[in-house]
């Protein structure tokens, strides 16, 4: 194929800017993950020598908690909003009434803006330790400085973001399901509830898979909300990352933490699309 | 024995009444067709019918039990969509299976049934295939399949023909005609177009705004209609309005046509069938007691198998004759004609309010 000079220019910018901008500091942190820390120093020395130690290092089992409280709760919280969302996303989809739908979306879109640190503080305000929730945790067994009460905090905090936006994911999904099908169950002998097992939720599955990925994205990336409702028992890999760059300042031992999540991340959601679009296959025209 | 029995059924949207006092039975066996136009209610009492809506007043029976607040999956009603409505992530053996499945048959009872169900169709061989790989007229095929093998009391069709192709649809009508005939199963056909309830149904109810207009056999609402609705919607006429006089209908403009109807004198309207009206050469002699009608021919389009003609009539009136094209000459633009009707054709009708 033959490009004309006006395409190779406009490619040649986009590369440099996108090289420049986005590729290069990736590739900066790659690189410093390599290199030996020198206590005292900000950033590796460029002539330092290669070292796997950083990785080596991120073996113990220290580190290992982080990723495993991470990943963990990334899934239990995109899990959890995909769950709550499609109710939600089937009223909204479903309903004759347009404006009902319009205050819906309306709503979760506001939601969705709201600053982290709002919703952070609502969350600690109301269910912290001066909140009604003290008083009603001892009831389920619980302390409200509990490492399993914090990490319900979190959850709870994540799901601010994970339930409105697998909401609108869904609301399209959902849309596209004929709802002659719906009857086509029902009439067969299939109660209402029946019907939707069988037929919305495994026709909803792509929808369904993106709401997840999105979430659970976008939870394991976290870092306001671990770090400010996590109390330091629980943290994030994200907040070990600025741990490692802002207060010790090694940088090397930084971004080889900052790779190992990227790299356990990609493989993560290519595992569950590559799981998932097999179990769907022809399930979605 | 009567399966359906449907009494004062009403249903409300809002304002608008949309099922307005509707009875009416069906006895076992039977196919019948709700046809309308678009509009008239006949979806309503479908979706009343399978359950889908409850009735605001009136009972629905089905063999003897009443169903007007039961659940769709309640009642022992099959049902066949105007899209079809298969399970797209489902073959066509699970589609099937579905129905079996929730109404509680033992698994092993079906492979025969779903054997035997697909002999009946005619779709043997395709269990394997999903949805998607089929064509309009084998999706609708595995659509009756999929609600006959539950031994419905009662089949209900939405409009069954009218998704698929033009061409492939008088072909089809007479298949389904075959496979709910061998099926034997009480059917209601739900339609718009009246050559499908004519060829489909033993018995037609024809609606409007809500409300049963007449019900019958295809020719007794095609030769005899109750009104003028019922005779514009299935078929055409020409119309013309005058009085009833000594058994000869006139109109102001010195119409004078003899008729056969008993009814009393006064206003009527008088209806025409196109193809009832017989155009010859001006000056035939027409046979004793049939209507000559001097005119000349204004118009003629050639269809093929018909030829019809506009004749403009001596008082000025202009009348819409169809012929069947014999392969005999026809007469041309410009010709003088005569238009002859025998009384017995003559539908007279009271005026409409």
């Amino acid at each position: 194929m033959k490009l004309t000079r006006g395409a190779a220019l406009v490619i040649g910018l986009v590369v440099a800017v996108y090289g420049t901008l986005l590729l290069y500091p990736l590739l900066r942190v790659f690189e410093d993950s390599f290199r030996e820390f020198i206590p005292g120093r900000v950033g590796a020395d460029a002539n330092s020598p290669l070292t796997l130690t950083n990785y080596t290092d991120l073996l113990h089992e220290a580190y290992l908690s982080y990723l495993w409280d991470t990943f963990r709760i990334g899934f239990i919280v995109a899990f959890l909003g995909v769950l709550l969302a499609f109710p939600i996303a089937h009223f909204v989809a479903r309903r004759r009434s347009d404006w009902l739908r319009r205050a819906t979306i309306g709503l979760l879109i506001t939601l969705m803006f709201l600053s982290v640190l709002v919703r952070v503080y609502a969350i600690e305000l109301s269910f912290g330790p001066t909140g009604f929730a003290r008083d009603i945790a001892p009831l389920f067994g619980e302390q409200i400085g509990s490492r399993f009460y914090i990490e319900f905090m979190i959850v709870l905090g994540l799901l601010h973001y994970s339930v409105p936006m697998s909401v609108l994911v869904l609301v399209g999904t959902i849309q596209n399901v004929n709802p002659r099908l719906i009857e086509a169950a029902q009439a067969l002998g299939a109660a209402r509830w029946k019907s939707h097992l069988v037929v919305t939720l495994p026709l909803s599955g792509r929808g369904l898979l993106s709401a997840f990925l999105l979430s659970f994205t976008l939870s394991i990336s976290a870092f306001v909300v671990p770090m400010i409702l996590g109390r330091g028992k629980i943290s994030f890999v994200s907040n070990l990352i600025y741990n490692r760059f802002s207060e010790l300042a090694n940088f090397p031992s930084g971004s080889a933490v900052a790779v190992v999540m990227l790299v356990i991340s990609l493989l993560a959601i290519y595992a569950v699309s590559l799981l998932a679009s097999s179990r769907w296959e022809g399930a979605v025209r | 024995m009567t399966v359906l029995e449907l009494s004062t059924v009403s249903k409300r949207y809002g304002e608008e009444l949309a099922v307005d006092n509707v009875s009416f039975q069906v006895e076992e066996g039977r196919i019948v067709s709700l046809l309308g136009p678009s509009g008239c209610g006949k979806t309503t009492t479908l979706r009343l019918i399978a359950g889908f809506e409850v009735p605001d007043g009136g009972d629905i029976r089905i063999r003897g039990e009443c169903v007007s607040t039961k659940r769709p999956y309640e009642r022992n009603v099959g049902l066949v969509f105007q899209d079809f409505a298969l399970f797209p992530h489902m073959s066509v053996e699970a589609n099937i299976a579905f129905g079996l499945r929730e109404r509680g048959v033992p698994a092993s009872k079906f492979p025969e049934r779903i054997r035997s169900v697909l002999d009946l169709v005619k779709m043997r061989g395709y269990e394997k295939r999903s949805p998607q790989q089929l064509s309009g007229g084998q999706q609708q095929r595995v659509a009756l399949a999929r609600a006959l093998v539950t031994q419905p009391s009662l089949l209900l069709l939405d409009e069954p023909l009218s998704s698929l192709d033009a061409k492939l649809r008088e072909a089809l009508r007479v298949e389904l005609r075959q496979i709910l005939t061998s099926a034997g199963t009480t059917t209601i056909i739900v339609t718009h177009d009246q050559s499908e309830a004519m060829s489909l149904a033993d018995h037609i109810i024809v609606m409007s705004k809500g409300r049963i207009m007449q019900r019958g056999s295809a020719e007794e609402i095609y030769s005899a209609p109750a009104n003028k609705f019922v005779a514009d919607f299935v078929g055409q006429s020409n119309w013309f309005t005058g009085r009833l006089d000594g058994g000869r209908f006139v109109t102001e403009d010195g119409l004078s046509i003899a008729v056969a109807a008993k009814a009393p004198g006064g206003a009527v309207e008088l209806g025409i069938r196109p193809e009832r009206i017989a155009v010859r050469t001006k000056g035939a002699i027409a046979a004793v007691g049939v209507n000559a009608l001097e005119g000349v021919i204004e118009k003629t389009e050639y269809l093929g198998s018909t030829i019809h003609h506009w004749v403009r009539l001596a008082n000025g009136r202009r009348i819409h004759a169809v012929v069947q094209n014999n392969g005999q000459c026809f007469a041309r633009d410009g010709e003088s004609v005569q238009a002859e009707i025998r009384p017995e054709d003559c539908l007279v009708l009271a005026p409409e309010a």
